[in-house]
C-alpha cells in the first residue's frame, strides 16, 4: 500500500511538471498545442537510450532529454509562429502525431512493444521514497524558477504581450521571441518529466504519449488556474488523485472506464464557461482567453480607417 | 527624417490607400486630417508596420523599412499611440510605462541568468524614467494604479506616456484628443507642444480643429484613400471643396 501511494506521488509529481509547462505554453504564452505528451517522450527516449547505449551518466542524460526537447519545440514554433499563432495548433498536431509514428516503428525505441531494460536511477529498499524526494526536489526547483521567470521584467513583458500584442509590438517588443523562448520552456519542463518518468517506470511504450494526454493536461492547467505559478500545480495533484479516489467507489469496469474520460472533459468545459480563471487562479488569461474568442476583438490594428 | 513614396493598399476591392506620399521632418507637426474612412489610421498602419503595403517603399532615416517588422520600426525610432487607448490592462501604470523601454534587456532570459546586475540597473532607470513620464501626464500618484480605474482620457495620457517613454524620434499620434476631456484636454495638448518643440518629427491624426491650428505647421487632407491636398493648415481649412468631403455634402 505504500508502494501505491508513492507511485501516486512521483506520477503526480511528475504531472505537476508536465503541466507546469504546458501552463508556460498555454497560460502564459497564449499559444495553443497538443505537442505536450511529445516532448515529455523525446526526454523519456533520449535520457534512456544515452545512459543505455552510450553509457551517459544518468542526470547528464536526462538534461540531454530535456534539452533535446526543448531544441525540438523550435521546429514547431519557428516555422508555424511566423505565420500565425493559429498554425501552432496545426504544427504541433503534425510533430506529435509524426514523432510518435516515428518511435512506434523503429528498432532504435523498441518500435510499438516498447523499449525495456532502462536504467534505475535509485536501487535498493528505499527506492520508491528516494525517487519520490527527488522528483519533488525537481518540482521545486522548477516551480521557483517558472516563478523568478514570470516575476519581474519577463514577467511584465509576457503579461503585456497577453493583454494586447500589437500594442506590446509598438512599443518595439518581441513577441514572437518570446512565444518561441516560452514554447521552449515548457517543453523542456516536459522532456525533463519524461527522463524522470523512464529512470523509475524502467519501460516505455508509444502508447504512453498519444495526443490525448494533452487533454488530460489541458484540464489539469485549466481546473487549477491558467497563467498562474500555483494553478497548475494544485491543479495536476488534484486530478492525479481524484481518478484513483474514484478506484476506490468499487464501481463495474464498464462504468470506470469511460467515467474517467468523461469527467475530465466535463472539467475542461465546466472551467472554461463558467469559472476560467481556474480554482486557483487570479483572472482568466493566456490561450484561453482566445479560445473564448476575448483574444480576437481588441488583436485587430487601429480601429476606424 | 520619415518618407514614404506610393503606399499602395487594397482590401478585398476596397483601396484604402492610393500613391500616398508622406514626408515627416524633425521639428515639424504635420496634420493628417479627413474624414472618417479617409484611410489615415491605415497610413499609420502601414508606417509602423501593422498593415503591409500593396506597393510603394517607406524609408526612415536614410533607411527602407517597408519590410521591418513592426517591433523592429519602434526599436529605430518608430513611436505611436493608438485610436483606442490600448494599455496593458493586467498592468499598472508604471508597468505599461516601464515596458515600453528601448531597449528592454529584461526581455531575453539569457540577459536575466548572465547580465543581472546590468538588467537590475536598467530596471532602475526604466522605473525612474517610466515616473518621470506619468509625472509629465499628471499621473505619477497613480502609478501603481491598474490602467482600468482610470477615466479615458486618463488612459490616453498613459498611452502618450508609454510611447514618449519608448524615445523615437518620429511620433504618430493617433486622434490623441479623441475621447480626451476635462482637465485631461490642456495636459494633453501641453506634452504634445513641448515634444515638438523638443524637436520630434510628429504626425497626428485629429478631428479637434482647435488642437490641430494650435500645434501643427502643416497638413495633409486625405479623402478615399488618397491624399487629395496639403498645405499650411489655414489654406486647407479655407478650401470649401475639403469642407464638403469632410461633412459629406456633394460640393
Amino acid at each position: 500500500m505504500t508502494e501505491f501511494f508513492l507511485t501516486m506521488a512521483i506520477l503526480a509529481g511528475l504531472n505537476v511538471l508536465l503541466a507546469s509547462g504546458f501552463n508556460m505554453i498555454l497560460g502564459y504564452g497564449g499559444l495553443v498545442s497538443v505537442a505536450q505528451p511529445v516532448f515529455y517522450a523525446i526526454g523519456a527516449y533520449t535520457s534512456a537510450l544515452l545512459s543505455m547505449k552510450l553509457g551517459v551518466p544518468l542526470p547528464l542524460a536526462m538534461l540531454a532529454g530535456a534539452a533535446l526537447a526543448a531544441i525540438a519545440s523550435f521546429g514547431v514554433s519557428l516555422p508555424s509562429l511566423r505565420v500565425s499563432g493559429d498554425y501552432l495548433v496545426i504544427a504541433s498536431m503534425g510533430f506529435q502525431l509524426g514523432i510518435v509514428h516515428v518511435i512506434n516503428n523503429i528498432e532504435l525505441t523498441g518500435a510499438a512493444s516498447g523499449l525495456s531494460g532502462i536504467l534505475s536511477a535509485v536501487e535498493g529498499p528505499g527506492r520508491s521514497w528516494i525517487y519520490a524526494a527527488i522528483v519533488w526536489t525537481i518540482c521545486a526547483v522548477v516551480i521557483l524558477g517558472i516563478r523568478w521567470l514570470v516575476t519581474g521584467p519577463y514577467g511584465r513583458a509576457i503579461t503585456a504581450m497577453r493583454n494586447d500584442e500589437e500594442a506590446f509590438a509598438s512599443l518595439g517588443r518581441d513577441a514572437m521571441r518570446i512565444k518561441v523562448t516560452l514554447f521552449a520552456v515548457g517543453s523542456g519542463i516536459a522532456g525533463l518529466a519524461g527522463a524522470l518518468y523512464g529512470h523509475y517506470f524502467l519501460f516505455l511504450t508509444p502508447d504512453q504519449f498519444g495526443i490525448f494526454s494533452s487533454a488530460t493536461l489541458l484540464t489539469m492547467v485549466v481546473v487549477g488556474g491558467a497563467a498562474t505559478v500555483r494553478g497548475p500545480v494544485l491543479g495536476a495533484i488534484l486530478l492525479t488523485v481524484l481518478p484513483e479516489a474514484i478506484r476506490f467507489l468499487q464501481l463495474p469496469v464498464s462504468i470506470m472506464a469511460p467515467l474517467q474520460g468523461v469527467l475530465f472533459s466535463a472539467l475542461v468545459i465546466l472551467f472554461i464557461f463558467l469559472k476560467p480563471e481556474g480554482l486557483f487562479g487570479g483572472t482568466a488569461v493566456g490561450g484561453l482567453e482566445a479560445w473564448q474568442g476575448r483574444g480576437t476583438a481588441r488583436s485587430k490594428a487601429g480601429g476606424r480607417v | 527624417m520619415l518618407s514614404a513614396r506610393g503606399l499602395t493598399k487594397k482590401f478585398g476591392g476596397v483601396v484604402v490607400a492610393q500613391d500616398l506620399d508622406l514626408d515627416l521632418e524633425l521639428g515639424r507637426v504635420v496634420a493628417l486630417i479627413g474624414p472618417n474612412g479617409a484611410g489615415k489610421t491605415t497610413l499609420f498602419n502601414m508606417l509602423t508596420g501593422f498593415v503591409r503595403p500593396d506597393g510603394g517603399t517607406i524609408s526612415f532615416d536614410g533607411r527602407r523599412i517597408e519590410n521591418m517588422p513592426a517591433h523592429q520600426r519602434a526599436r529605430v525610432g518608430i513611436a505611436r499611440t493608438w485610436q483606442r487607448p490600448r494599455l496593458f490592462e493586467s498592468l499598472t501604470l508604471l508597468d505599461n510605462v516601464m515596458v515600453s523601454e528601448r531597449d528592454y534587456l529584461g526581455e531575453s532570459i539569457g540577459n536575466l541568468i548572465f547580465r543581472h546586475g546590468e538588467v537590475e540597473r536598467a530596471e532602475d532607470d526604466a522605473r525612474d524614467r517610466a515616473l518621470g513620464f506619468l509625472d509629465r501626464v499628471g499621473l505619477a500618484a497613480r502609478a501603481d494604479s491598474l490602467s482600468t480605474r482610470l477615466s479615458y482620457g486618463q488612459q490616453k495620457l498613459v498611452g502618450l506616456a508609454r510611447a514618449l517613454m519608448n524615445d523615437g524620434r518620429c511620433i504618430l499620434l493617433d486622434e490623441p484628443m479623441a475621447g480626451v476631456e476635462g482637465r485631461t484636454i490642456e495636459t494633453m495638448k501641453a506634452v504634445v507642444r513641448a515634444e515638438a518643440e523638443a524637436g520630434k518629427a510628429i504626425c497626428i491624426v485629429e478631428h479637434n480643429i482647435g488642437f490641430i491650428r494650435d500645434i501643427c505647421d502643416s497638413a495633409v487632407f486625405m479623402f478615399n484613400g488618397r491624399i487629395v491636398a496639403s498645405g499650411s493648415i489655414d489654406d486647407l481649412l479655407a478650401d470649401k471643396r475639403l469642407g464638403a468631403l469632410y461633412f459629406g455634402s456633394h460640393a
